[in-house]
């Protein structure tokens, strides 16, 4: 069988100019379970799909607070993103000791996908195996990014990574003139329903397998609706809702197939 | 690609017989892959403009800057792995600051690009290391005006010793391009990434030596030639991204900032108009042939 | 003259007494700064209905003498505040230069996000705080006038022990003692912000300069004075102490060649 040469570190480009130690890292995110983030004007939601190891065993963790501004969705390997985490948690609170400011988020951000691109550039060390979709609310609004493990940081609109994250973009692309005028709600739904596109025949969202993480500005006020993580039995009111919203749906599609 | 499997492409500093540092050629081949950059010098200012690919409808319109502000008067623009992009703005931002803790000064710009070009060589002299994959533009503009020292709390004395010369000159613009390798020259027009040769080829008709061009006509001449690099990878959208800093009586009053929305629009609205006019131009032009023929 | 070349020229011991080498000691415990050098005097500042006013003179002294009269101690960070310095005047320059690469690195960016005054202040306090922490100060009292998070006018002090104080009008060094019982009783406490208007804030800090000017004898009439509003803050150096009168002096017993 053909030997690739050029894959054995991530200081070595390919005669394409690619780094493929860097290209299967980011393979690693897509054997992580799928996690989907979206924001309208006033939020920005996160939804994850949690797998356990065994019928008995606990469910993974997909989505971590890391300020009561912002949050993490995971997919990778989760103790590279525990370290990205646990810096992003020390610069913020860094960034409220020094100047009594909540951090911008673009700017941690920028700041792991500094550190994650020296991990690119350097013998001896491997790229995160882990990619990130941030969620936060800043002076700016909120905002959404996707980190990825070469380093290469984008802010989106809506974004899914991990395993049959395409079906959740799709999803996505399909709906995103409605995504900006949502209310908080719908938005949660949009990210429920764009989870579920990407489950198997036989998989559904429970209150189990299901996390959400929401993070806003407050409607009347314009302060900061502070970081919400919805587990467990909270979460029944929002699958609730989305079974309503399937009904709708079906509801429609059937009246225009009759109209068709 | 004759060198593949001959071993001296698998390692960085490693020559091959030839004298080649393969690595280095494979970092280029990694610039020649991403969006168009363009920097345009004139004399009263410097123009950076880059072809941002929409690589999906999700991506938030408008952000993802690709432009970076170095200092308040220089600014850097990238083509290649954006990550490396960005090590490579935030070492300048670095020295910039450095120089500034040192010299109590802005840095000028070709003392910067002279830093910044002996930095990415280092990244092509170690075998724990890889070379940068961008070829990054760097502009902007040297205060013409006396400065005050960072910090300053009054002046010195108005005449005698360390009196200013009348008439010497000092300031401008400087745009320079810093290749993989660590190369780097001073530009009047400099152009890289996927579309570069196109770029260069319309560059090269601004007769930019003569500093006639305007830096409002700079602005415009560059989204025309992001507009005209991009024509042979149409099936693609793009957003145009564009930065100027002029000089201290110019609009930015010598410093680093976006192109105003109405200015981009503005040029974009012309660029258009130009490639629409061409390719009118080759239609008919291809009619004519076909008449020809008959 | 005596045989020895080396006493050549140096006070003589038994003229002056034996030489005090002790300061060019190099063991024993290391000293940093134990008093300021070239310093400013008073900085005073008085909130009003929408903004800020805050003065201080030109004068930066090396100990009685008057040694540099055109400097200027309110120094403007970007277009969010203006911090007022006394103390040491080298150590202004420094914080000077912290405040510009600060105001440089928050520019990295346009769009939204910037430092207010409140941040500046809480940021300038935990520097000069660290500073008093290894016994090595920087000798400043200042004042941060601006607005804070919420839009409302802010004004706080901050001194070289990192202890910080705020009040609707401030004054540091000599005006603590001198301007700050006029400000009282022009602006009493039970007085509301909102009737004090930017003039009458204006004139209040004018008739402080015009009595330190009388008063501190390390203080000069050229001063500077800068307003923060909502629409910008406007600077304005090298302004003159008018309607000077120093009638008063005729009165004062005390010092001088008087006989009572």
């Amino acid at each position: 069988m053909f030997r690739n040469n050029y894959d054995n570190d991530a200081v070595t480009f390919s005669p394409q100019g690619r780094i493929f130690q860097v290209e299967y890292a980011q393979e690693a995110v897509k054997q992580g379970s799928v996690v989907v983030g979206l924001v309208n004007k006033t939020h920005a939601v996160l939804v994850g799909l949690k797998r356990n190891a065994e019928e008995l065993s606990s469910y993974q963790k997909k989505i971590i607070e890391v300020d009561s501004h912002m949050g993490i969705a995971i997919a990778g390997l989760a103790s590279d993103a525990r370290v990205l985490s646990n810096y992003m948690k020390q610069q913020c609170l860094g960034s409220r000791m020094t100047y009594g400011r909540a951090m911008p988020v673009d700017r941690i951000v920028t700041q792991i996908a500094d550190r994650a691109q020296t991990n690119t550039q350097q013998y001896g060390k491997r790229p995160y195996g882990v990619g990130l979709l941030v969620a936060g609310v800043d002076e700016a609004g909120p905002h959404l990014f996707e980190f990825q493990p070469s380093g290469m940081t984008q802010e989106m609109v809506a974004c899914a990574i991990g395993a049959r994250s395409q079906m959740a973009r799709t999803y996505l692309e399909r709906n995103l003139d409605q995504l900006n005028d949502s209310s908080r709600d719908e938005l949660i739904t949009h990210g429920l329903r764009a989870l579920k596109e990407t489950l198997s025949q036989d998989k559904e969202l429970t209150v189990d397998n299901t996390s959400v993480g929401v993070v806003g500005l407050k409607h009347e006020t314009g302060k900061v609706e502070s970081f919400k993580l919805y587990e467990g039995q909270q979460l029944l009111p929002l699958l609730e809702a989305l079974e309503r919203s399937d009904v709708g749906e079906t509801k429609e599609g059937e009246t225009m197939e009759v109209d068709s | 690609m004759t060198s593949i499997g001959t071993g001296y492409d698998l390692s960085n500093s490693v020559f091959s017989p030839d004298g080649r540092n393969f690595q280095v050629e494979y970092a280029v081949k990694a610039v020649e892959n991403g969006g168009t950059a363009v920097g345009i010098r004139c004399k009263d200012g410097v123009v950076l403009a880059v072809e941002k690919i929409i690589t999906s409808k999700l991506l938030k319109p408008g952000a993802n800057r690709r432009i970076s502000t170095v200092d308040r008067h220089v600014g850097i623009v990238s083509a290649g792995l954006a990550p490396d992009g960005r090590h490579f703005v935030s070492r300048a931002r670095d020295e910039a600051s450095s120089w500034r803790s040192v010299y109590k000064g802005p840095i000028p710009i070709s003392a910067l690009a002279n830093r910044l070009g002996s930095y990415v060589q280092a990244y092509t002299l170690y075998s724990s290391v890889r070379p940068f994959g961008v070829t990054s533009i760097l502009g902007g503009w040297d205060s013409e005006a006396e400065l005050a020292v960072d910090g300053q709390v009054g002046s010195g004395p108005q005449s005698g010793a360390g009196g200013k010369v009348k008439g010497a000159k000092s300031g401008g613009p400087g745009l320079y391009m810093i290749e993989p390798s660590g190369l780097y020259w001073g530009y009047y027009g400099a152009a890289t990434g996927k579309g570069r040769q196109a770029a260069k080829a319309e560059l090269e008709k601004l007769d930019l030596a003569s500093e006639k061009l305007s830096l409002h006509d700079a602005v415009k001449e560059a989204a025309r030639i992001i507009y005209v690099a991009h024509e042979d990878n149409k099936d693609k959208e793009f957003e145009l991204e564009m930065s100027w800093i002029s000089s201290l009586e110019g609009p930015t009053k010598g410093r680093h900032e976006e192109v105003p929305k109405e200015l981009l629009e503005e040029a974009e609205r012309a660029a258009r108009r130009a490639l629409e006019g061409d390719d009118e131009d080759e239609e008919e032009g291809a009619k004519g042939n076909e008449q020809m023929e008959e | 003259m005596n045989h020895f070349p080396g006493t050549w020229g140096r006070p003589r011991d038994d003229v002056y007494g034996p030489y005090d080498s002790s300061y060019l000691r190099s063991t024993g415990p290391k000293a940093h700064t134990q008093s300021p050098a070239v310093t400013g005097t008073s900085v005073i500042a008085v909130k009003f209905n929408g903004g800020v006013a805050i003065a201080a003179d030109n004068l930066a002294s090396y100990g009685s003498l008057a040694r540099f009269t055109d400097v200027k101690r309110l120094r403007v960070f970007g277009d969010a505040a203006v911090v007022g310095f006394s103390g040491d005047v080298s150590d202004m320059q420094y914080i000077d230069r912290l405040l510009e690469s600060m105001d440089i690195r928050e520019n990295y960016s346009a769009h939204g996000n910037q430092l207010n005054a409140k941040n500046l202040h809480t940021y300038l306090s935990k520097v000069l705080y660290k500073r008093r922490s290894e016994f090595n100060p920087l000798w400043n009292h200042i004042l941060v006038a601006g607005f804070d998070g919420e839009k409302k006018p802010f004004l706080s002090s901050a001194d070289l022990l990192g202890t910080t104080f705020s009040a609707p009008h401030l004054a540091t060094g000599f005006g603590a003692h001198l301007a700050i019982p006029i400000l009282r009783r022009l602006f009493p406490e039970e007085r509301p912000i909102e009737e004090i208007t930017k003039e009458d804030a204006i004139k209040a800090l004018k008739e402080c300069l015009k009595v330190l000017w009388y008063r501190d004898a390390r203080s000069l009439d050229k001063y500077s004075l800068a307003v923060i509003t909502q629409e910008g803050i406007e600077v304005q150096e090298d302004q003159q102490i008018e309607a000077q009168s120093w009638a008063f002096a005729e009165t004062i017993k005390g010092y001088g060649a008087q006989t009572v």
